[in-house]
């Protein structure tokens, strides 16, 4: 039996920052849809509530989340389950999202998104949590593949290897970061297509764009700058595989004005409408496209 | 079998080397020639330390201000070293400022460090204390004449209260909103400050001793009744119902009350 496990594509969407509440607001930005921040609105209430519940009144909504630390070895943090749920249940988002990371351990947050090592004992480990996760959240939640600068001995799994499985077998979503994809690519050394072409198109629900810093070396995923070309080539390559995915572009620093964002979101329109008419939907083999040319 | 997984051993040895520097993480992860061990990790050490400087920095913006970018990175770097995050938000981050500046030696010296943050940090929680629908004049005015010796009334959880010694709300005001930054003052006896939210906004003002006994006595639970017996102290009995009517009406006009019922 064939199960339809995702949603329909909400077209394309931004983060919604502080900054442009009120241009939001005053205007029709060319926005489908907005992810917040989970984080910043687990407040008892005030202004940052307050304009989350007008907007959602225009536009859809996604929750996304920094602090679940689904891979952590501490226990999960039931208080913070449940304001999520709490926060759900009011702005009745269209998915809640998280990482596949850890942030800490031993009562400690370090507020980043750390790397998991890709072992057998940490994709149970996590489909464990995904699963007991699930059930208190009462719906599929989406995991996102983080930027890492550090792999780890004596780890066999590949990272797509490791997403994949536990997307399965947690029967739970992805969100699929092509931005980390490619900056954990050059970081690491491994064919970006590779990793997509391993990736069930069944389960990705959304795809983030971003910007990071390039560092000759290495890149670091920093939310600072615009979408870099080579991104974008792996974003066109990414919904030619998968079709038509809720496409969003997160700003986390030198945070532009509105319609600076929606410009860099027409652009992601533009790349998406061309994969979709050139390109076939299915890649057909995972090693079908050199690495070199997103380089 | 261990008895620790080998997840929670690496999970353990990164946050060390992430909270206190230890570097057994490091036989556990691999480098290459062009992006070395060292490097990688410390992707993640610079970026532990200065998200958690960012987070104190937009709690504090006056003491930022105040200090400029060197002195208040240093200040930032120390509290990290001596403050781990607990909570799941990064807000919560910083709420032991105001102590370690209070208590650290290379701070107590200038005990308006202590209390600026003192004041930034009660802003903060103005900002996002939970909502509630203010009482109108209407409604109060609904009360009936032998309810009112009785009536007690619930404030607006947005309501703080905060005694300086120094002009730190002042100074901040300079600091974050532009304009000529005031000499430091020491007051003779601490300021007693009100801060609040309404219509979205964060407000505060200075209270004179009687407004802030009044208030305090309000908020603890006090009746109408009890409130006009403490303005009797400074106002005369024949004043105290008329002045404690007056703040009534200014503590309903700001918004501070959300309900009043007798007890």
């Amino acid at each position: 039996m064939h199960q339809v496990l995702t949603r329909p594509s909400l077209g394309f969407g931004l983060g919604l920052r502080v900054d442009h509440y009120e241009a939001i607001l005053a205007g029709r930005p060319p926005v489908d849809w907005f992810e917040v921040l989970t984080e910043n609105y687990l407040v008892p209430g005030g202004k940052p509530l307050n304009y989350l519940m007008r907007i959602r009144e225009r536009f859809r909504i996604a929750m996304h989340g920094v602090s679940l630390s689904i891979g952590s070895t501490a226990p999960l943090d039931r208080e913070y389950l449940r304001q999520v749920k709490a926060l759900a249940a009011r702005v009745q988002p269209e998915w809640v999202s998280d990482h596949l990371c850890w942030t800490g351990v031993a009562g400690r947050n370090t507020h980043d998104l750390l790397p998991l090592p890709y072992t057998r004992e940490a994709v149970d480990h996590v489909v464990a949590r995904v699963r007991t996760v699930q059930d208190l959240l009462e719906r599929r939640i989406l995991l996102e593949n983080v930027s890492s600068y550090v792999s780890f001995r004596d780890a066999p799994l590949t990272e797509w290897q490791f997403l994949a499985e536990i997307a399965e077998r947690a029967d739970c979503l992805i969100l699929l970061d092509v931005n980390n994809i490619y900056v954990s690519a050059v970081n690491h050394g491994f064919d970006p297509l590779e990793y997509l072409n391993a990736i069930p198109p069944a389960r990705v629900q959304q795809i983030h764009l971003a910007g990071h810093e390039d560092h000759g070396d290495y890149l670091v995923d920093t939310h600072d700058h615009p979408v870099r070309s080579a991104v974008w080539e792996l974003y066109a390559a990414a919904v030619r595989r998968l079709g038509p995915v809720s496409t969003m572009i997160e700003r986390d620093d030198h945070i532009p004005p509105l319609a600076e964002l929606c410009a860099e979101l027409e652009e992601a329109r533009s790349v998406a409408r061309r994969a979709l008419a050139g390109g076939e939907a299915i890649r057909p083999s995972a090693h079908a496209a050199p690495a070199a040319g997103l380089r | 079998m261990s008895p620790v997984s080998d997840l929670a051993r690496i999970q353990g040895e990164f946050q060390e080397y992430l909270l206190r520097g230890t570097r057994a993480i490091e036989a556990r992860v691999a480098g290459s020639a062009s992006f070395a061990l060292e490097t990688r990790l410390g992707i993640y050490a610079g970026a532990y330390g200065s998200r958690l400087i960012d987070a104190l920095e937009s709690s504090y913006p006056a003491l930022a201000a105040l200090l400029g970018e060197q002195d208040f990175q240093a200040l930032g770097a120390e509290y990290v070293r001596a403050h781990d995050s607990p909570y799941f938000s990064i807000r919560n981050y910083g709420d032991a400022l105001e102590e370690f500046l209070r208590t650290d030696a290379g701070y107590a010296d200038v005990p308006l460090l202590a209390e600026l943050a003192r004041f930034e940090w009660t802003l903060g929680a103005v900002f996002d204390a939970a909502d509630a629908e203010p009482l109108t004049a209407a409604a109060l005015a609904r009360v009936a004449p032998a309810d009112w010796a009785e009536l007690r009334f619930t404030f607006h959880p947005s309501v703080r209260r905060v005694a300086l010694a120094w002009n730190a709300p002042q100074l901040w005001k300079a600091l974050t909103e532009g304009g000529e930054r005031p000499q430091l003052e020491l007051a003779a006896a601490p300021v007693e400050w009100l801060a609040w939210r309404q219509d979205l906004r964060t407000w505060f003002r200075s209270l004179a001793a009687a407004e802030a006994a009044a208030l305090d006595a309000a908020r603890a639970g006090r009746g109408f009744g009890e409130l006009c017996e403490l303005l009797a102290a400074t106002h005369g009995a024949h004043q105290a119902p008329a002045e404690a009517a007056a703040l009534l009406a200014v503590w309903l006009g700001a918004g501070l009350i959300v309900a009043a019922a007798p007890a």
